[in-house]
């Protein structure tokens, strides 16, 4: 039984991982421009299928495609914050979800014309593959996913931390206003920080490849596993996403454990508790739900 | 201060009359749609007849808290699939007629709304729509896991037995004046909440949550009103839905889609103005129906592309939404002509 456990637990923060790699560019995003990218779940779906047709065509491996589908989320994040966000900025809260929500609805849709409904799944050589340490077994995949998202995260703290630009990102997301009072270019600003979050999403997406099969409405579930991640560490905070993807990674593997039919329901209610209790998330400032948010 | 205690127990009270303009909208709309009951034969055009009176009725329901509140709800399946599951279950367990099952259904899910929003409405944006967005989903996941009463993902189909106390009729133009009637009720209850004291502590509240606080506007128990109202008649709206669909299950009628179809239709006609969701419902519900039955499996999906486009664009360009864009359009050409002469006059004098 204990060995059992400590498979689940194990199974829960790799799997813990792959959530909080998803998760942090919604909450980089969220902490800097305070827009909710309702179509956050559809950026990995490009990614997935961008990671899926590099793969199936031209036989790259998702690994080796990476860079790849990562400039080309990039370029993606730019435009979408050119032509949707960027309109949307100072509209209320109401509208930018609405306009989110209506990107998502679109490029779901035109996946789903352009691509069918079928599921399409990249079966590579270590999809299957598993590694036994002691009693455990780890999935080479998730193993790979789940160091890839912790040295982003690190790499994306320092980042944060040593550049230029990296700063006044940080000096953006608390003050935009004192911000463009330091001659920061607050526009630029929000256009790499978007364009970031998106090639963070597409460092996920083709993590995910050889994981899970991809269909034109696969952002709709990780997406609102993501939500939950990020108000669980806290809207804006990056190393809360990454220890909320572990806590919900964790939940998840437990309750499929005990209670299979609810497992996703156990994480909704935890979800909605944290919410109604502590909205600022586990590790958020008190009063970040209302900072811009009017 | 004095706010506070003359409010007490007058919020339903009518502010200024419903401008006798806007019954005549109503009236004048009951008898066309009225009249393409009885003439319209095709069935197809019928059923799209139907369904936009039925989308119109709920999104004008959704707006209640969407719009006049100004809460975005991304939940509102959730008050739907309670209407359509408890009449559903009640007349198909137990005989009860559907009517008196709406009824039932439509208590419940108000009571649910009160417990939901309860607590949540002490959230603001973003995070006010994450929790309605989680409510609809255990509500889902829930309907889901007791499959031994709700059969699941199986799905429950509505028998067939047509009869006015069943709430299931032979004749589908019959449908269409259920339907009317639906929206004439949600119609009205707008346009009474818009000219009453609730609809103004909405308004207040909607655009300075803060300020109608500092003015003694309980924002607490004016949304919960709201969306008590709200969530009524969204469910009347499922029980409608399961009587002329005959078939209900999880995925649809508690989808998040169909949360956010309801506010598209809204936003896209004018968030929190009455004629606004009857607009874009009667915009949108066409288009989708059209598609789908021209294009069918082969470009399912087209019709979102064009609503997902249309919503982005009507948000950037035009984030009154429609109805209000065309009345301040119609104000600007139409009003200048008289203000023109006026003011020239003015200045000859």
């Amino acid at each position: 039984m204990g060995a059992i456990l400590a498979q689940v637990a194990v199974s829960g923060i790799l799997l813990g991982g792959v959530y909080a790699l998803i998760s942090i560019g919604l909450t980089l995003i969220f902490g800097v421009l305070r827009v909710i990218n309702f179509a956050h779940g559809e950026f990995l779906m490009i990614a997935m299928y961008a990671s899926f047709w590099l793969f199936s065509r031209y036989g790259l491996d998702p690994y080796g495609s990476i860079v790849l589908v990562v400039v080309l989320l990039f370029l993606v994040g730019l435009l979408i914050q050119f032509l949707v966000i960027r309109p949307i900025l100072n509209a209320s809260a109401s509208m930018q979800i609405a306009a989110t929500v209506g990107l998502s609805i679109l490029l779901q849709n035109l996946a789903l014309v352009t691509m069918t409904a079928n599921y399409r799944s990249a079966d590579t050589a270590l999809s299957k593959a598993v590694i036994s340490v002691g009693p455990l077994l780890l999935g080479v995949s998730r193993v790979v996913a789940f160091l890839v998202a912790l040295t982003i995260t690190g790499l994306l703290f320092l980042f944060l931390q040593r550049t230029y630009l990296g700063k006044a990102i940080r000096c953006t997301a608390q003050d935009r206003t004192a911000a463009l009072l330091m001659g920061i270019n607050i526009d630029r600003v929000y256009l790499v920080t978007f364009a970031i979050g998106s090639a963070l999403v597409g460092v996920a997406g083709a993590l995910l490849m050889p994981l899970y099969p991809v269909f034109p409405t696969v952002g709709t579930y990780f997406v609102l596993v993501a939500f939950v991640v990020v108000v669980l560490g806290g809207l804006g905070n990056l190393t809360g996403a990454l220890l909320g993807g572990f806590i919900i990674g964790l939940v998840e593997a437990f309750s499929g454990f005990y209670v299979p039919e609810l497992k996703e329901a156990v994480y909704f209610v935890v979800f909605i508790a944290v919410l109604l209790m502590r909205p600022t998330g586990l590790f958020g400032v008190v009063g970040a739900e209302e900072v811009g948010l009017k | 201060m004095s706010a506070t205690t003359r409010s007490e127990g007058s919020m339903f009270s009518a502010y200024r009359f419903i401008p006798r303009r806007s019954l005549v909208v109503l009236a004048g709309m009951a008898v066309v749609v009225g009249v393409l009951a009885f003439t319209v034969a095709d069935k197809f055009y019928l059923h799209v007849l139907i369904m936009m009176l039925f989308y119109a009725s709920i999104s004008s329901a959704w707006n209640i808290v969407g719009g006049f509140a100004g809460q975005l709800s991304l939940g509102h399946a959730a008050f739907f699939g309670i209407g359509a599951y408890t009449s559903t279950l009640l007349f198909i367990n137990f005989g009860v007629s559907p009517w008196i099952g709406m009824l039932v259904g439509a208590s419940l899910a108000t009571i649910v709304s009160g417990a939901i929003g309860y607590p949540s409405f002490r959230l603001r944006g973003p995070f006010f729509t994450l929790v309605t967005i989680a409510f609809a989903e255990v509500l889902r996941l829930l309907t889901l896991y007791a499959h031994d009463l709700t059969k699941g993902s199986i799905g429950i189909s509505v028998p067939f037995r047509p009869a006015a106390g069943n709430f299931i009729f032979r004749q589908v133009s019959a449908y269409a004046f259920v339907a009317l009637a639906f929206l004439a009720l949600t119609v009205l209850v707008s346009l009474w909440i818009e000219h009453s004291r609730l609809g103004y502590y909405l308004a207040a509240i909607r655009e300075d949550e803060d300020a109608a606080q500092a003015l003694g506007i309980d924002a607490a128990r004016y949304k919960l009103v709201a969306v008590l109202i709200s969530a009524f008649l969204t469910a009347l709206g499922g029980t409608f839905y399961a009587q002329y669909i005959f078939y209900i299950e999880p995925f649809q009628t508690f989808s998040l889609d169909f949360s956010v179809l309801l506010a598209m239709m809204a936003i896209i006609g004018g968030l929190g103005t009455v004629w606004g969701p009857v607009a874009g419902a009667f915009l949108v519900t066409p288009l989708q129906e059209i598609l789908q039955a021209e294009l069918g499996g082969a470009l399912q999906g087209l019709h979102l592309v064009i609503y997902g486009t249309v919503l982005i664009v009507v948000v950037i360009l035009l984030p009154q939404g429609i109805v209000p864009s065309i009345a301040a359009w119609a104000k600007r050409t139409f009003g200048q002509r008289e203000t023109r002469p006026a003011a020239s006059r003015k200045e000859a004098a």
